[in-house]
C-alpha cells in the first residue's frame, strides 16, 4: 500500500508535465472554439470571457457565405488526396528499391534523398513556380499537385523500417515465386502498416494544412484551397472580424483532428519504429 | 529452413525487359492524367486581338461612367452584339477580402456593367506583403495581371524595377484632369512628372477618443488643439487601481502594428523628418529626436501603454486615445460599448503634421497596348469622382478625388457620420510621406524596431536613432544606385 502511493507520488511531477502540455495544446483549440461562438466585442473583452454569453451560430453562417467554402473543400480534398496517395506511392517504391534492390550506388542515391530532407520549401519556391509557369500549369490542380509529391521524409521512414524487416520471411516469400511486386504488395506492405499510416497522415496534414504553395501557385478563387480560403475573411487594414475568422478554421481544424483521432493509434508506434534495431 | 543469402539481397530478376515495361506503364499514366487538366491557365493566354489603334474613350466624368460608352471598331462597324469572346480581358491582382473584398467586387461588377468593351476579373492574392511577393514571382514566370494593387511601402520597389507603366498619356487621352485628384495623394504616385501609381484605398491616421471617458473626466467633447493640451487632460483620463493603471490615456502601436507609420507625423510637428526624397537620413537630428523623448515621456511618466493591438485596448478601454488608421473607422463604431469620436491630430511644436497611407493601383508594363488601354479604363472608372465616393462610403478610405469631397452624395453622407467627415477634412492637410519608411525596403520596420527601443526599452532616443539612421542609410544605398539607373 505504501509502495503503491510512494509511486504515485514519484509520479505526480509528470502527470502535471502532462496536464501543462495538456493545457498548451488545448487552450488555443478552446479558445478557437469557443471564439467562433462569439461577438467581436466578447473576443475583445478583457478579463476575457471563457465561454460566449448567447453563442452566435450565425458566425458559421457568415464564413460559411462569405466565399466559396464547398469549392476550398473540394479542392482541398482534391489535392490532399492525391498527393497523400502519390507521396505514398513514391516513397514505398524508392524506400523498397533502396533496399532491396541490388543497385550500385544505392546509398548514395539515399544521400541525396537525405540530403532533399535539408532544403527548406522557400528555397525551392521560385524554381518551382518558375517550373509550374513554363509548363503551363499556374492555377490548375496539376500546379497545386505535382510539385509536392516527392517526399524525402517517407522515404527515409520506410527504409528505416524495411532494413529491421524479418530476413527469413522474405526469403520465403521469394523461394515460393514472389516478384516483387508481390512481394511489396503482399508482404512488405503489411508488416510496414503503422509506418505507411505515419507516412499517409504527416502528407495529409502537412498538405491540408499547407499555405504558402497553394497562395503563390493558384490566381481564383475557383483553384483556392482551405486555408487560403481562411483569408477571405481576413481584413488587410482595420479592426478584424474575428467571430467568423475563428468559425473559418474550424472548417479547416475539425476534418483533420477526427482524421487524427481515428490514426493516432498507429502514428505513434510509426515514427518510433526504425529507432530500435530488433 | 532458408539459407541467408551473405549479401543480404533478395535474388529476383529485375531484366531490362521488365523494368522498360514498369517505365511504359507509369508514363502511360501520367499521359492519361494529363489529359483531364484544364487549359485556361495563363490569363494573359489567347487576348484577342481588339480594335485597331483607336484609344477606347475612358469614362472622363462620373455621368459617363453610369451610361455604357458603347464605342465602335476602327472598322466603324457599330457594336451590336458583342460575343463575350471580343470583349479585352483584365486580370487585376487586389488585396481586398472580407467586407472591403465585397465592396471591391462590387466596383468591378459596376465597371463590367457599364460597358461591352472590357471584363475585368478581380483575383485576391493575399495581404499587401503576399501580393507583393506573388508580382515578384509572376515577374519571374512571366505570367503577370494587368492591374495590381500596392501598398504604400511596396509600389515603388516595382517602380525602381521598371515594370510600371507610366500613365499620363492614358489621362490626356481620356481627358481626365489630374489636379482633381487629392494632391499628396497623387504627388506620392509621381516620378520625373509620371504618373505611376493611381491612388484608390488610401488612409490617414486619425485620432480617435473614447467620448464615454472623455466625458467622465469631464472634457470637451473634442480632440485636443495641441499636444500639450492633451497633457493638461492626461491626469483626468488615467485611472489606477491599487497602483495598477486600468486606464491609459494613450496608446502606442508596436512595429508589427506600423509604429513607424503613426510616429511619422508625429515627427512632422516636432519639425523633423525622416529623411529627404533624396534619401539623405535626418531622424538622428535634433527635432526628430525631441519627438522621440516625448513619446518616451509618454511612456516614462505612466500616461500610454505600448500596444500589440491598440484597437484591441482601445475598444476594450485600456487606453482612452490612440492615433490609428481611417481605415479601422467602420469596425471601430460597429465593436465599440462607447460612443467613439475622432479629431485630427493635435499639433506639435512646429504645428500640424499628417502623413497619407494605404494603396493604389498601377498598370504592369509591356503588354498589348489594347490590354493597357483597358487595363486604364478600368483604373480610371475605380477612381472616378462616383466610384471614390462609393467605395469610401463602404470602407472608411479616403475619397481620391476632390469633386468627390464635394459632391451632394458626399455632403449628405458627412451629416450622419461626422466622424468620417473629420478624416476627409484632414486630407487636404497631409504630406506624402518621407522616403525612409516607404521607399527603403523594410524601412518601416527598421523604424518601428527603433522606437520599440524608445518606448518599451526606454533607451536614449539620440543613441537609438543614430543607430536606426545608420541602418536606413545603409539599406537606402542600393536604391540609390538603382534609382540613378532608372531615373538619371
Amino acid at each position: 500500500m505504501a509502495a503503491k502511493s510512494w509511486r504515485l507520488l514519484r509520479q505526480l511531477p509528470w502527470y502535471g508535465l502532462m496536464l501543462v502540455a495538456v493545457f498548451a495544446i488545448g487552450l488555443p483549440l478552446f479558445w478557437v472554439a469557443t471564439g467562433s461562438l462569439k461577438t467581436t466585442r466578447e473576443i475583445y473583452t478583457f478579463p476575457p470571457v471563457w465561454l460566449p454569453q448567447h453563442p452566435r451560430w450565425d458566425n458559421f453562417s457568415a464564413a460559411w457565405h462569405a466565399a466559396p467554402f464547398g469549392r476550398f473543400y473540394l479542392n482541398s480534398i482534391i489535392v490532399t488526396l492525391a498527393d497523400t496517395a502519390a507521396k505514398l506511392f513514391f516513397a514505398l517504391t524508392t524506400a523498397y528499391a533502396l533496399v532491396f534492390l541490388n543497385i550500385r550506388g544505392r546509398n548514395l542515391v539515399f544521400l541525396f534523398v537525405l540530403a532533399a530532407l535539408f532544403v527548406p520549401v522557400q528555397v525551392t519556391l521560385l524554381p518551382n513556380y518558375l517550373t509550374v509557369g513554363r509548363l503551363g500549369w499556374i492555377n490548375t490542380y496539376f500546379g497545386l499537385i505535382v510539385p509536392m509529391m516527392p517526399v524525402a521524409f517517407g522515404t527515409f521512414l520506410f527504409r528505416q523500417h524495411f532494413r529491421t524487416l524479418s530476413r527469413e520471411v522474405l526469403d520465403a516469400a521469394v523461394i515460393d515465386g514472389c516478384g516483387h511486386w508481390r512481394l511489396l504488395w503482399d508482404v512488405v506492405l503489411p508488416m510496414s502498416r503503422p509506418v505507411a499510416v505515419t507516412v499517409g497522415l504527416l502528407a495529409l496534414v502537412g498538405r491540408w494544412n499547407d499555405f504558402l504553395w497553394p497562395l503563390v501557385v493558384t490566381n481564383t478563387v475557383e483553384m483556392r484551397t482551405l486555408p487560403v480560403g481562411i483569408t477571405y475573411l481576413y481584413q488587410v487594414e482595420g479592426v478584424q472580424n474575428w467571430g467568423p475568422i475563428f468559425a473559418g478554421t474550424l472548417f479547416v481544424m475539425v476534418p483533420v483532428l477526427l482524421v487524427y483521432i481515428v490514426a493516432q493509434r498507429w502514428i505513434v508506434s510509426g515514427i518510433t519504429s526504425g529507432a530500435v534495431k530488433g | 529452413m532458408v539459407q541467408r543469402e551473405d549479401h543480404g539481397m533478395l535474388r529476383v530478376q529485375l531484366t531490362r525487359r521488365r523494368l522498360m515495361a514498369g517505365l511504359v506503364g507509369m508514363s502511360a499514366a501520367t499521359l492519361l492524367a494529363a489529359c483531364g487538366q484544364n487549359q485556361s491557365a495563363s490569363p494573359t493566354a489567347n487576348a484577342p486581338a481588339v480594335q485597331a489603334a483607336t484609344p477606347t474613350p475612358a469614362p472622363a466624368t462620373a455621368a459617363s461612367a453610369a451610361t455604357p460608352s458603347k464605342t465602335m471598331a476602327a472598322t466603324g462597324a457599330p457594336a451590336v452584339v458583342t460575343q463575350t469572346g471580343s470583349k479585352v480581358k483584365v486580370t487585376y491582382w487586389g488585396s481586398f477580402s472580407g467586407n472591403l473584398g465585397e465592396a471591391e467586387q462590387e466596383v468591378v461588377r459596376r465597371f463590367n456593367a457599364s460597358q461591352n468593351d472590357v471584363e475585368v476579373t478581380y483575383q485576391y492574392q493575399g495581404s499587401y506583403e503576399d501580393t507583393a511577393q506573388k508580382l515578384t514571382q509572376a515577374l519571374a514566370a512571366k505570367q503577370t495581371p494587368d492591374i495590381v494593387l500596392l501598398s504604400d511601402v511596396w509600389w515603388f520597389k516595382f517602380y525602381l524595377n521598371d515594370v510600371l507603366q507610366p500613365l499620363n498619356d492614358f489621362f490626356a487621352q481620356a481627358k481626365i484632369d489630374l489636379s482633381d485628384y487629392v494632391d499628396p495623394l497623387i504627388n506620392e504616385g509621381t516620378r520625373k512628372g509620371q504618373v505611376y501609381w493611381v491612388p484608390f484605398a488610401r488612409s490617414t491616421p486619425l485620432f480617435y477618443y473614447n467620448k464615454a471617458a472623455w466625458s467622465e473626466a469631464g472634457l470637451p467633447d473634442r480632440g485636443p488643439e495641441t499636444w500639450d493640451e492633451f497633457l493638461q487632460w492626461v491626469p483626468k483620463l488615467l485611472k489606477q487601481d491599487g497602483g495598477k493603471t486600468t486606464r491609459f490615456a494613450f496608446a502606442h502601436p508596436n512595429a508589427a502594428s506600423y509604429a513607424a507609420w503613426v510616429f511619422q507625423p508625429v515627427v512632422w510637428q516636432w519639425g523633423g523628418k525622416y529623411s529627404d526624397p533624396d534619401f539623405t537620413i535626418h531622424l538622428q537630428e535634433q527635432p526628430a529626436v525631441e519627438a522621440g523623448r516625448f513619446w518616451q515621456r509618454s511612456i516614462t511618466e505612466g500616461w500610454a501603454v505600448s500596444s500589440k493591438d491598440p484597437n484591441a485596448d482601445f475598444l476594450n478601454g485600456v487606453t482612452a486615445a490612440m492615433l490609428a488608421s481611417t481605415g479601422s473607422l467602420a469596425g471601430l463604431e460597429q465593436s465599440a460599448k462607447f460612443p467613439v469620436g475622432t479629431a485630427m491630430l493635435p499639433k506639435g511644436p512646429a504645428g500640424f503634421g499628417c502623413c497619407t497611407g494605404g494603396s493604389g493601383l498601377a498598370i504592369l508594363k509591356g503588354k498589348p497596348a489594347e490590354v493597357q488601354r483597358a487595363a486604364f479604363q478600368y483604373v480610371a472608372f475605380a477612381t472616378s469622382p462616383e466610384m471614390t465616393t462609393f467605395w469610401s462610403q463602404k470602407t472608411g478610405y479616403m475619397p481620391v478625388r476632390k469633386s468627390a469631397a464635394q459632391s451632394t452624395a458626399m455632403q449628405q453622407y458627412f451629416q450622419n457620420h461626422p466622424n468620417f467627415k473629420t478624416a476627409v477634412d484632414q486630407l487636404p492637410k497631409t504630406r506624402p510621406q518621407d522616403a525612409a519608411r516607404v521607399w527603403i525596403p523594410n524601412g518601416d520596420q527598421i523604424i518601428g524596431k527603433g522606437l520599440e527601443r524608445v518606448t518599451i526599452q526606454r533607451e536614449d532616443p539620440q543613441n537609438v536613432f543614430n543607430d536606426v539612421a545608420r541602418t536606413l542609410t545603409d539599406a537606402a544605398k542600393p536604391v540609390v544606385e538603382q534609382l540613378k539607373r532608372r531615373e538619371g
